[in-house]
């Protein structure tokens, strides 16, 4: 009879240890089911935690072959498709304090989410006795960014995070931040967009990891987008993130085309670029990897380039 | 075979030898590539962070380019390829956007149609051109070469977008390895960030990334990493002495970009992909295993 | 000793809307204690909408109607004077989560937009798209984070202290720590929820919502009212029993036999699709009984059709049920029907409220709000979309009733308490160490086949009887279990092991509530006795325990405007 193997990161408090469960293959099960099987046939010790088993309440996810699911959810087939084995090993979330066994603490996290003040600052035209009016063009603003259930998978597959505990935000808490910053009725968006801001923003490292994982398919790299676009609107354009996109920007204007000569010297300025980067360009340089003469010419229709930017100017963003 | 080639910022400056290795491989394979006149950068993930519909402008007028031909459009860029089919879906799927766009387009007299794919030379191998075709043209199996398949994340992420195969556990890379002769070793940062997007701003933590990038395929006995992006490759190879600061462990590792992998499979010599010019030596690894003239 | 002035139990709809309103004034000193994450709750789990005539849609709807379709649908058995407080205020509590910031979903002219639901004569079921339940809950947490309400997030209720008729306060575990503790509090609110796990895997409930609150209630002597009023929803999935909203019929969804009858022709001719939910149920059972269902015994069914609405509608009114038929019944809804068969939903049984404005119970100072109560204003059968509208209303006038007991109050004694804490002491230590007796999960499993099949959406006398024996049996097999587990920290073992004993004491008061009432009203349907007697019935059930004995009592019904009368749709 076919077996799937579940290798489980165990963790008591003081030491963890993966522990071996073999479970006869059924057809049609999630992994919800065979964690539930295995408590209660196998090892009435290993914790993990789940509630409402349809994807809603957040509870349920954990990481296997090293990416992140909502077990309820999750057919079995799907993964053992996908990893193309039936050895599964199941540790919980990353970037998360560990209780016990795929338990995870989500009370600093919960604390940490206050940052971006993560409620309504009600606009002046709403009132607890009247409500608010608001469109159905600006409900749908906010119709996806609520889908969020607080599962932490997002947080778990997060790159910068990883490598940044302290100083960077959960995805998740920048998707609140961006819930509110859309909503028509809030009236104070900037109030939830400093903090991000200030939380190392710009150090979101693009590896679109949240937004491939989040099981109610948010738009979190989109919505770091929009937050870094507003922190440019509130004036905020000298930090190395904002020069390094404006670069970016007025490069193609220009040419068209990147300059990756001066490239380094207008995200981080002429000085420091001299200090800092004449070894690493002398290296590049001595290489024949770049040439310092090589400047890049317009591209062929630049004209027509800066009419698509002079346009750009006047169109409503979504 | 005929593509509209899209070869991105990157292959025409900063890492002009993985032009050469590009087109000296797709010319070996039979493969035509006719590059876009007039393509712009593709904002590289960063001028959606300026103005989110300029960024999808931008890349509506280089597929615009590409549709002046019957033929698809390829990059050898991982986020080229996330940029250009971004921007496809979103217009391909919003009217309304698709409007707007063209009516900027419009004053630069060109059309976003939504009739050219966008693909990358990875995926051509595999979907257009055939493995089977391809090692017909293995000159030189790199046989007893340990290559560690580093895919990037615009290749695989976000599936909705990229799509090829699952995000999870992709298997192109490794296919193509296995078809020039090299074995595939198995890491964990096979599906991870090489950081180049934030390396200015995040640069401690891009660092200690570009260390376990390199330090993990060591660990598997790889004795290159190779990638199907030119970001990655810069970002893994120009910075590795940097990372290598503050690290006792000697995370040396050599990179190579996909084309520069199979051009050594099809015969050229390391020179003649421009190997010789990164900055950590990849040759005398690649000695060790392989015979060269 | 911990000690507050107010301690709330439960962090779902009703315990938040409690705790924001029983710490406005920053004079108390409030916490919320919660077994899961407030966000967890199984208030998230409500889709379809929340009750209030606010006259977005038709302007010919009222407090008024909805006042008369809530009592015509509790079958006449709830207190008028609660429902009409409870319809009159409404529109208000609306108005005031979207305040709160909650995603309502929008009609043309930026109010809050409105939809058919069953049982109701007018489309005044607000909604945001079909996460009704998700989005308000996470605005009623945004708004406890923002007023700092503290939250024991993971402790675990264990039992009420009340000594002389007096609450002292509460023993709970903390089970990350696994450390037991008294806290002291002059008033105390439940909001614990649903306890449809007595159904085990027949249910819609989350794993979790095993009646701890109600059950504690029912400890220190507080009857529970009707509790075998059971809402079996019409629109379970077929194979795990997974809610699909009932804005599925609410937005024009077709029911059909394998004959592809719709057969509420012959039961809701009015109505069809849209009559009350157990109504509905009744009428599907009745179809697989008389062989006009799909599939064999457990795994019979009809289908849901929704096709005819169209791609567009469904994916922007019903997307995540679109989401849940696909992932649990691998059903696209836009190209196929969808197998669906009634599954425990709700209970209209609970806690034994006996002020409707304050949620007080008959100890002074122990307040309940939400499905863990019974105010009551579902009666014999609880319309869609009155659930949520029901926590967070009677959450607020909970916690506001809660600040009037503490003002009251003084701290009390400590007795009960410290006999408490010792005895769930040494039960964990005795329960850590013993590795013999009876299989926990075999208890439970046998309560729940039982209740499905005994006690379920047709009931008789024999069946039920037998379901009692079996129960009692059960409850004597729960006295020698065993967890496994020897934890201190974070032992879910010994969590799940209490909550069975909750569940097996509150299905035993729900056979007993059944057996008794010898008609067929709302939700309770006896073959046996298949017409409603208002004569004998008309008036709540109240089951006390005393010493392991229980005990029935009946209360009269509160009529204020609307007399019995036969109910058709």
């Amino acid at each position: 009879m076919r077996k799937i193997t579940f290798t489980i990161k165990r963790f008591d408090g003081n030491k963890d240890w993966l522990q071996r469960y073999d479970l006869p293959y059924e057809n049609g099960k999630t992994l919800l089911w065979a964690l539930t099987k295995i408590r209660e046939e196998q090892d009435p010790t290993l914790n993990f935690t789940s509630a409402c088993r349809h994807a809603i309440c957040g509870s349920c996810a954990i990481r296997v072959n090293g990416n992140s699911f909502l077990t309820c959810k999750t057919a079995l087939d799907e993964i053992l498709d996908t990893f193309k084995t039936d050895d599964l090993k199941c540790e919980p979330l990353g970037n998360f304090d560990v209780v016990r066994d795929l338990v995870i603490d989500w009370k600093p996290k919960l604390e940490k989410m206050k940052v971006v003040k993560p409620w309504i600052i009600p606009k002046e035209s709403g009132s607890p006795t009247t409500g608010f009016k608001q469109s159905e063009q600006e409900f749908q603003k906010i119709a996806s960014p609520t889908d969020c259930i607080l599962c932490g998978i997002c947080a778990s597959e997060c790159t910068q995070l990883a490598m940044n505990q302290e100083g960077y935000l959960e995805p998740f808490i920048l998707n609140r931040a961006y819930r509110f910053a859309v909503d028509s009725r809030d009236g104070a968006p900037e109030e939830h967009i400093r903090p991000v801001l200030e939380n190392d923003l710009w150090k979101c490292v693009h590896c679109m990891q949240c937004v491939s994982q989040c099981p109610k398919d948010i738009n979190l790299s989109a919505e770091v987008a929009y937050l870094r676009q507003e922190t440019m609107k509130m004036g905020e354009t000298q930090n190395l993130g904002a020069r390094h996109a404006y670069a970016f920007h007025d490069d193609v204007k220009n040419k068209g085309r990147l300059n990756e000569m001066t490239l380094p010297m207008k995200t981080e300025g002429v000085v420091k670029t001299a200090m800092k980067r004449v070894p690493f360009a002398l290296r590049m340089i001595s290489k024949g990897k770049i040439n310092p003469l090589h400047m890049p010419k317009e591209v062929e229709g630049i004209a027509g380039v800066r009419k698509i930017y002079e346009y750009a100017k006047g169109v409503d963003q979504p | 075979m005929k593509y509209g080639f899209f070869p991105g910022c990157t292959l025409e400056s900063a890492a002009e030898e993985l032009m050469i290795s590009t087109k000296k491989v797709a010319s070996a394979l039979g493969i035509e590539l006719i590059e876009l006149e007039g393509w712009t950068c593709c904002g590289a993930s960063h001028i959606q962070d300026v103005d989110d519909f300029l960024g999808v402008a931008v890349n509506a007028r280089n597929i615009a380019l590409g549709e002046k031909f019957d033929a698809p459009i390829l990059t050898v860029c991982n986020t080229c390829t996330l940029m250009l089919r971004t921007a496809k879906d979103r217009l391909d799927h919003d009217e309304n956007l698709k409007d707007k766009v063209n009516e900027g387009l419009q004053q630069a007299n060109l059309e976003y149609r939504g009739t050219s794919e966008v693909t990358h030379l990875l995926w051509a191998l595999i979907r257009d051109y055939g493995l089977e075709n391809l090692r017909k043209k293995v000159k030189r199996p790199l046989t007893g070469l340990k290559v560690a398949n580093f895919y990037g994340c615009h290749i695989v992420r976000p599936p909705k977008i990229m799509g090829f195969e699952n995000h999870m556990n992709p298997q192109s890379m490794e296919m193509v390895a296995e078809v020039l002769g090299a074995e595939s070793v198995e890491f964990d940062q096979r599906l991870a960030c090489c950081g180049f997007h934030a390396v200015f701003p995040a640069e401690k933590e891009v660092m200690g990334m570009t260390r376990i990038n390199c330090l993990s395929p060591k660990a598997a006995g790889a004795d290159c990493l190779v990638t199907p992006c030119p970001l990655c490759q810069m970002q893994l190879d120009m910075y590795q002495p940097d990372a290598q600061k503050g690290c006792d462990e000697n995370i040396t590792m050599p990179i190579l970009h996909l084309p520069q992998l199979i051009g050594l499979a099809l015969g050229f010599e390391p020179e003649e992909l421009a190997i010789n010019r990164h900055i950590m030596d990849a040759i005398p690894t690649l000695k060790k295993t392989l015979t060269f003239a | 000793m911990l000690q507050y002035d107010i301690v709330i139990v439960g962090a779902g709809g009703a315990g938040m809307m409690a705790a924001l309103n029983a710490s406005k004034e920053e004079d108390l000193k409030v916490a919320v204690i919660s077994k899961i994450y407030p966000t967890r709750s199984h208030t998230g789990a409500a889709q379809g909408g929340i009750n209030a005539a606010m006259k977005n849609r038709d302007s010919t709807d009222s407090t008024e109607k909805h006042f008369r379709d809530t009592v015509k649908g509790s079958d006449f058995l709830a207190d008028q004077d609660a429902v009409e407080f409870f319809t009159s205020n409404m529109p208000d509590i609306i108005k005031e989560l979207d305040y709160f910031g909650v995603p309502f979903s929008r009609d043309e002219n930026g109010n809050v937009a409105q939809r058919p639901f069953g049982g109701a004569s007018s489309p005044r079921t607000c909604y945001s798209a079909d996460k009704t339940g998700h989005v308000i809950l996470h605005a009623l947490y945004e708004q406890c984070l923002k007023q700092d309400v503290v939250f024991l997030d993971e402790w675990f209720l264990l039992s009420l202290a009340v000594e002389n008729g007096k609450l002292e306060g509460l023993v709970a575990m903390d089970m990350k720590t696994g450390d037991i503790h008294p806290i002291q509090a002059k008033a105390v609110v439940l909001a614990t929820g649903g306890f449809g796990r007595i159904y085990w895997s027949r249910t819609t409930n989350a794993i979790n919502m095993t009646g701890d609150g109600t059950a504690a209630c029912f400890e220190v002597g507080i009857p529970l009212k009707d509790p075998e009023f059971v809402q079996f929803h019409p629109t379970g999935l077929a194979s795990t029993g997974v809610l699909l909203s009932e804005a599925c019929r609410g937005e024009g969804g077709y029911l059909l036999n394998k004959d592809g009858e719709r057969f509420m022709q012959r039961y809701a001719p009015e109505k069809m699709e849209l009559g009350p939910r157990d109504l509905v149920s009744r009428s599907i059972e009745t179809e697989i009984k008389e062989g006009r269902g799909f599939g064999e015994e457990m795994g019979s069914y009809v289908l849901m059709d929704l096709r005819h609405l169209g791609e567009k509608k469904i994916m922007e009114r019903l997307p995540q049920v679109r989401e849940l038929a696909m992932e649990f019944e691998g059903v696209d809804l836009i190209k196929e029907p969808v197998p669906i068969r009634p599954s425990c939903h709700y209970m209209m049984g609970g806690i034994h409220v006996t002020d409707f404005k304050t949620c007080s119970t008959p100890i002074e100072g122990i307040h309940a709000a939400g499905e863990c109560s019974s105010v009551s204003i579902h009666g014999a059968n609880r319309l869609g979309g009155n659930s949520v509208a029901d926590v967070v209303l009677f959450g607020k006038y909970a916690g506001l009733g809660a600040r009037e007991s503490a003002m009251k109050r003084t701290f009390g004694t400590t007795t009960k308490m410290e006999v408490e804490v010792e005895k769930w002491k040494s039960q964990f230590a005795t329960m850590r160490k013993k590795n013999t007796g009876n299989n926990i999960f075999e208890i439970r499993n046998k309560m729940a086949e039982t209740m499905w099949y005994n006690v379920g959406i047709f009931r008789t006398e024999n069946e039920m009887a037998e379901a009692l024996q079996v129960i009692d049996q059960l409850l004597e097999e729960y006295k020698d279990t065993y967890i496994g587990d020897a934890s201190v920290r974070y032992n879910m073992a010994f969590i799940n092991y209490v909550e069975v004993g909750n569940l097996l004491k509150l299905a035993k008061a729900v056979v007993i509530g059944a057996l008794n009432r010898k008609e067929s009203r709302g939700s309770h349907s006896r073959g046996d006795y298949p017409e409603r007697n208002d004569q004998k019935f008309l008036k709540h059930t109240l089951i006390y325990m005393e010493n392991d004995q229980f005990r029935l009592e009946y209360l009269p019904v509160r009529i204020t405007k609307y007399q019995p009368e036969e109910r058709k749709y």
